[in-house]
């Protein structure tokens, strides 16, 4: 099928949409695999928030477009150069320490992101956002608290958390990398990028974690549609079915 | 809440739209809930066109009311039943009236309380209780533990 994007807006949107599509699918991986019943429940509803809040935001970029498209079509008929998440949502869940290190950078960048539709010219888009800050807010709280509890534990998930800190901050540049699309839609992209930066350096220093340089990952950037190698295996398990079965219906 | 047409007919639609469960918390209708925003229907067409606020925007319910209110409305003799999403304003807790609140009570889930402040254990009406999981059984709810009883219960979590 071909998916063809006829709006910018809709380009724009898209990568608010796929990236919570894509964190919402490395959660529901956990689904029965969480450290403990009330974690694995945890983290099964942040992903229906997640895949809740991508829902919510196709059926807007269809209505933009059209109505050429169904959300469906669009989360299972791209591939993953088509797909535009950033590529922090993609990471694995190697231990839960990756899992909560992951969760509190995009929620911390998420905030922001949705804080600043709340004056967008959609009454849609601000509505969603209205809602969805009060969400992200709340599984904020809820990973904060693990970056405490893994940080300040034991030696162990200190250098757990370590090491998937020294991984997954080398996939914030490119948050930042903001383009002309963003700056029409975003009021302030300084302040997302100030804001992100002040409250990962004050909880990283509060839980006993470094913030090391890392050399520049030579990887191009998920506005144009480059990703990581984990997205392809993601997009495989996801979109099995329809790509099994393309004419299979529910 | 704007209706058109018949006034008593609108009273019936009115009626049987709060015959509409909330699957999770039956005793609760869809039109005290706050899902439900606006009804208006069209009487020489005998169609209704139903607007619905989801409640949380993660809620695997969301899907379930669309149908559950088209399966109402078919019931009752209407011929065509449409049921639009209207994300703005978003739905908040705000809506739920005190008598809603009650009913929740009466089911064994604690209300929400702004900023979580003095929640009420529904079955021995203990104020002492502490946090067990910010995450419940249900996108809508938090586990709480009584200090007093010793029973769990859920929260109805206060979004505004």
């Amino acid at each position: 099928m071909d998916i063809s994007i006829q709006n910018d807006t809709s380009r724009f949107f898209f990568r608010i949409a796929d990236t919570s599509l894509v964190l919402g699918q490395r959660l529901a991986e956990l689904c029965t695999q969480g450290p403990s019943l009330e974690e694995s429940v945890a983290l099964s509803n942040i992903s229906l928030d997640l895949f809740g809040r991508a829902e919510e935001l196709y059926a807007i970029i269809a209505r933009i477009e059209g109505g050429q498209h169904t959300p469906d079509d669009y989360v299972y008929r791209r591939d993953e150069r088509h797909y535009y998440n950033i590529k922090l949502v993609e990471q694995p869940n190697t231990d839960f320490s990756w899992t909560v290190a992951r969760q509190f950078f995009h929620d911390v960048y998420a905030y922001e992101v949705f804080t600043q539709l709340l004056n967008n010219s959609d009454e849609e888009v601000v509505g969603l956002a209205q809602k969805v800050t009060k969400e992200i807010a709340y599984s904020r709280e809820h990973m904060q608290d693990w970056m405490h509890r893994l940080g300040l534990g034991t030696e162990e998930s200190n250098k757990r958390l370590q090491r998937a800190v020294d991984h997954l901050l080398r996939y914030a540049d490119e948050m930042f990398n903001f383009d002309a699309l963003d700056r029409t839609h975003f009021a302030d992209c300084d302040l997302i990028e100030k804001k992100w930066n002040s409250e990962i350096d004050e909880v990283l220093a509060a839980v006993h974690i470094e913030c090391k340089v890392s050399p520049k990952l030579s990887m191009r950037d998920f506005r144009d549609g480059f990703h990581s190698e984990y997205l392809g295996e993601l997009l495989s398990t996801m979109q099995y079915l329809p790509r099994t079965y393309p004419d299979a219906k529910w | 809440m704007v209706t058109q047409g018949n006034p008593s007919k609108s009273e019936f639609l009115w009626d049987v739209l709060r015959e509409i469960p909330d699957p999770e918390m039956p005793a609760i209708n869809l039109v005290e809930l706050g899902v439900i925003r606006n009804a208006v229907e069209n009487q020489y067409e005998n169609s209704v066109e139903v607007t619905i606020t989801p409640t949380y925007t993660g809620c695997p319910a969301k899907q379930l009311f669309r149908d559950l209110i088209v399966e109402k409305l078919e019931e009752k003799g209407y011929s065509k039943v449409m049921v639009t999403y209207q994300l703005n304003p978003a739905w908040t807790t705000d809506w739920l009236s005190e008598q809603t609140k009650q009913k929740m009570e009466d089911e064994g889930i604690a209300p929400p309380v702004i900023h979580r402040q003095q929640i009420t254990c529904p079955h021995c009406k203990s104020t002492d209780n502490r946090l067990l999981s910010r995450y419940g059984s249900t996108p809508c709810q938090s586990l709480y533990v009584c200090n007093s009883c010793l029973e769990t219960f859920p929260y109805f979590k206060c979004h505004r």
